[in-house]
């Protein structure tokens, strides 16, 4: 009886219950993560909505193909990263181990691709307080936005830094046979984060580089 | 044992597929003139996009009620603090 539920905690009656208290854990983190974001949303609409031409500006500065790239890349290791759950359930090693380190590996180049990104916004001096020049009218608010743009992006890509390390966290515990179908609570959790950082990104994404394409 | 049925691999594959669509669908849709229009399309195509993860990927939709409902409050919260603040500006 105890081998059968060698990764039980005491206070749970069956894994069961294990399994739902910490999904209720990390749901509970993931609406404060929600709420954290949601303030920068916030203040990202009102300052739109004071300054719609400085916006709309500032927005066709920003690089769509290298960020519409990272969108797609994100997107994919969401794909990766819910293969590695359903191979975790199966109880999948190689498996399990194969699409986690393929999901770090996705991680790494949506950061890549952003330092490359954040480069060429210096170049193109749109960095504040680092060089930014617009000769356009309107700077300040122009600056406005690109502090904005880099405060959002940066956080983001700060949960995008602690992911990877999660998961490569992970994956080192699954090739060393931590997980089985009936314990993988560690895959399950890290991959709602995953998933949460990218849905953020879904969100970041139309409002700062789509704003006023046409 | 509930919430043990396990989506198949070929729902996550189909989620993606979508969900690189709607991607393509958001930018292309942001150089057509639109208007007015334009930002609410986006959104709503980012909400289209998260629903189809939370539902899929994160499985909320065979997940216990309460985990539904915390997810909900989240989105709940930031509709509630966009809006009221916009109330403020928008009323001056």
């Amino acid at each position: 009886m105890a081998n059968r539920v060698a990764s039980l905690a005491h206070q749970f009656d069956d894994p069961e219950q294990q399994r739902t208290a910490s999904n209720l854990g990390i749901w509970l983190f993931l609406a404060t993560e929600i709420l954290f974001f949601g303030v920068l949303f916030a203040a990202y609409a009102i300052t739109r909505v004071r300054f719609p031409e400085a916006f709309a500006a500032a927005s066709r500065l920003t690089n769509l193909p290298l960020a519409g790239t990272n969108t797609a890349v994100l997107v994919t290791s969401s794909l990766t990263m819910a293969l590695a759950v359903h191979a975790a359930q199966r109880g999948a090693r190689p498996a399990l181990v194969g699409w986690l380190s393929l999901t770090v590996a996705l991680g790494c180049a949506f950061l890549a691709i952003k330092a490359v990104e954040y480069r060429l916004d210096y170049l193109e001096h749109l960095v504040p307080r680092l060089g930014f020049h617009y000769a356009g009218a309107q700077a300040d608010q122009v600056e406005l936005f690109f502090y904005m743009y880099f405060f959002i992006t940066g956080v983001h890509a700060l949960h995008v830094l602690v992911g990877i390390g999660c998961i490569a966290t992970i994956a080192v515990m699954a090739s060393r046979n931590a997980f089985s179908p009936a314990y993988f609570t560690p895959v399950d959790v890290t991959g709602l984060y995953w998933h949460l950082v990218d849905i953020i990104w879904l969100f970041v994404f139309p409002i700062l580089y789509l704003v006023s394409r046409s | 044992m509930i919430n043990r049925t396990y989506t198949h691999p070929k729902v996550y594959v189909l989620v993606w597929l979508v969900l690189l669509a709607l991607l393509a669908l958001t930018i292309g849709s942001a150089f057509l003139s639109l208007g007015w229009a334009n930002t609410p399309l986006n959104l709503a195509i980012s909400v289209t996009q998260a629903a189809l993860v939370m539902l899929f990927s994160m499985h909320l939709r065979s997940a216990h009620p309460l985990l539904r409902i915390i997810a909900v409050i989240g989105f709940f919260g930031i509709a509630i603090l966009v809006s009221l603040s916009l109330f403020d500006v928008l009323a001056r």
